[in-house]
């Protein structure tokens, strides 16, 4: 069997295989899990005690034509273009593509696997999900700390997205005066980037929500509810609510130099090619892109891919697009490329508005059918397109 | 390079835009111990602030800062962790 071999069967894997079978190419796509998850959700079910309906069954959402395995890959030989399953189950490629995301791993920190079964998270799956609401339904009133345990989290919004939802939850459950409400991270403002810091340092400020930077979790004491920083500072809670660290999927590759420490694959920030190799490109969460994880990320390197397997000049350029619920009934998006900084993009209704329906829209967007809309709709929002449309809110990142 | 015990990490953040410099260099400092020196390379301006900042909250030492080859580099000694 040749043809091109996906590895995974999340954002980027599936528009791919779509996209490609539309062309007639020969495609089989390789999952673990034979359910696709609408990740973004997570934050709504564990702090807004949304419905769990985000899960769908994966070879309902590939073409027909997309031959589908459910194995799981340990080995990936780059050299003799082929992959391994534990089953023992041989895949020979022509092409490969890894897109075999990103999981969160607690046991990194010492004392965090303890409370992400607590307490929960909203980073891990539903289940871990719903534990974080049940945590918070039981609460009433004292010290919720939250924040990211590490630099490299999925959906970089995520963790600011949580403090300010939280805050709201809350407010509307007449405990906020009853409670303290920190928001650590280890980066030295709010949000990363600063025209979104911008943005968001303000709110938190007006909600009264305290904010430590520099703050990058070491270990956390699950008895005493510490979170303890690697720069010698320490955090008390009652409720202790950490993005978990992420890594890339349990695979090996020959020859090893394709992973980093944190075993994400080593791609060209342009090609998304695997580093020395001709034919294999990563894409999504999986790979060490200095970009953000994110399932817009997946769908535009998912393109790049795309058009370079149809021998067509094609470069990713490093655009995010990752929607931020302010959690005051707007949002904005974080909108970035390699060349240029992060917009400030001023918040409305309409766009917090349009994150809640990229939940629906999300299925309907791995067919690959509306790659037009979305080209427009990404071209119509490139950073140097808003810079030029709003001088007024673009700055530079950091003059 | 240093020799011996302690250890000289060359940290490569060029062309990365923020916060890519400052997430390189704490991922570097979890994996570093005291006396460790890391060099952070890094086109990105606004890495200058972050790091002068970055070593005054954290107590480790801002060797130097300088401009070199089209980059700005950054060496800390780490003294704290």
């Amino acid at each position: 069997m040749g043809g091109v071999l996906i590895l995974g069967g999340g954002t980027g894997g599936t528009l791919l295989a779509n996209m490609l079978a539309r062309r007639g190419i020969e495609i089989t796509v390789v999952s673990e899990s034979p359910e696709h998850l609408f990740q973004p959700a997570l934050l709504y079910i564990a702090l807004a005690g949304a419905g769990a309906d985000i899960v769908r069954d994966e070879r309902a959402l590939l073409a027909k034509r997309v031959r589908f395995a459910r194995e799981r890959i340990v080995r990936v030989n780059l050299a003799a273009h082929r992959a391994e399953a534990a089953s023992g189950a041989r895949f020979d490629y022509d092409s490969l593509v890894v897109a075999t995301g990103a999981r969160a791993e607690p046991a990194q920190i010492p004392g965090l696997a303890e409370i992400a079964e607590r307490y929960g998270n909203y980073h891990s799956g539903i289940t871990a999900a719903q534990k974080l609401w049940k945590a918070l339904d039981s609460f009433r009133g004292g010290t919720v700390a939250v924040g990211q345990a590490s630099p490299i989290c999925v959906c970089p919004p995520s963790p600011v997205e949580g403090v300010l939802l939280i805050d709201k939850l809350l407010r509307r459950r007449w405990l906020r005066s009853k409670s303290r409400l920190i928001f650590f991270t280890p980066f030295p403002r709010t949000y990363p980037a600063e025209p979104i810091n911008e943005i968001v340092e303000p709110l938190l400020k007006a909600r009264g929500i305290e904010v430590k930077t520099f703050f990058d979790v070491d270990r956390v004491e699950p008895a005493s509810r510490t979170i303890f920083s690697i720069e010698g500072e320490r955090i008390d809670c009652d409720l202790p609510i950490i993005v978990p660290p992420v890594c890339g999927a349990d695979v090996a590759y020959e020859p090893d130099g394709a992973l980093n420490a944190d075993r994400f694959i080593a791609v060209d920030k342009k090609t998304l090619r695997i580093k020395d190799t001709d034919s294999a490109y990563a894409i999504g969460d999986a790979t060490d892109l200095p970009t953000s994880k994110a399932g817009a990320g997946a769908h535009l390197q998912a393109k790049t891919v795309f058009r370079e397997l149809m021998g067509e000049p094609a470069e990713f350029n490093g655009r995010t697009h990752c929607a931020f619920d302010l959690g005051n009934g707007t949002g904005t998006f974080v909108i970035s490329s390699y060349s240029a900084p992060a917009v400030r993009y001023p918040p409305t209704r309409i766009k917090r508005l349009m994150k809640m329906l990229m939940g629906r829209v999300y299925w309907l967007s791995l067919s690959g059918l509306f790659e037009t809309i979305f080209n427009w709709y990404f071209s119509w929002t490139a950073p140097e397109r808003l810079a030029a449309r709003w001088p007024r809110f673009w700055r530079r990142a950091n003059r | 390079m240093d020799a011996g015990a302690t250890r000289r990490r060359v940290v490569d953040a060029r062309d990365k835009s923020c916060p890519g410099p400052i997430t390189d260099l704490a991922l570097a400092y979890r994996r570093s111990k005291i006396g460790d020196v890391i060099e952070l390379w890094a086109t990105d301006p606004g890495v200058r602030a972050d790091v002068r900042a970055w070593a005054a909250k954290t107590g480790n030492e801002l060797v130097s800062l300088e401009d070199k080859s089209g980059a700005i580099v950054s060496v800390l000694r780490i003294l704290r962790r």
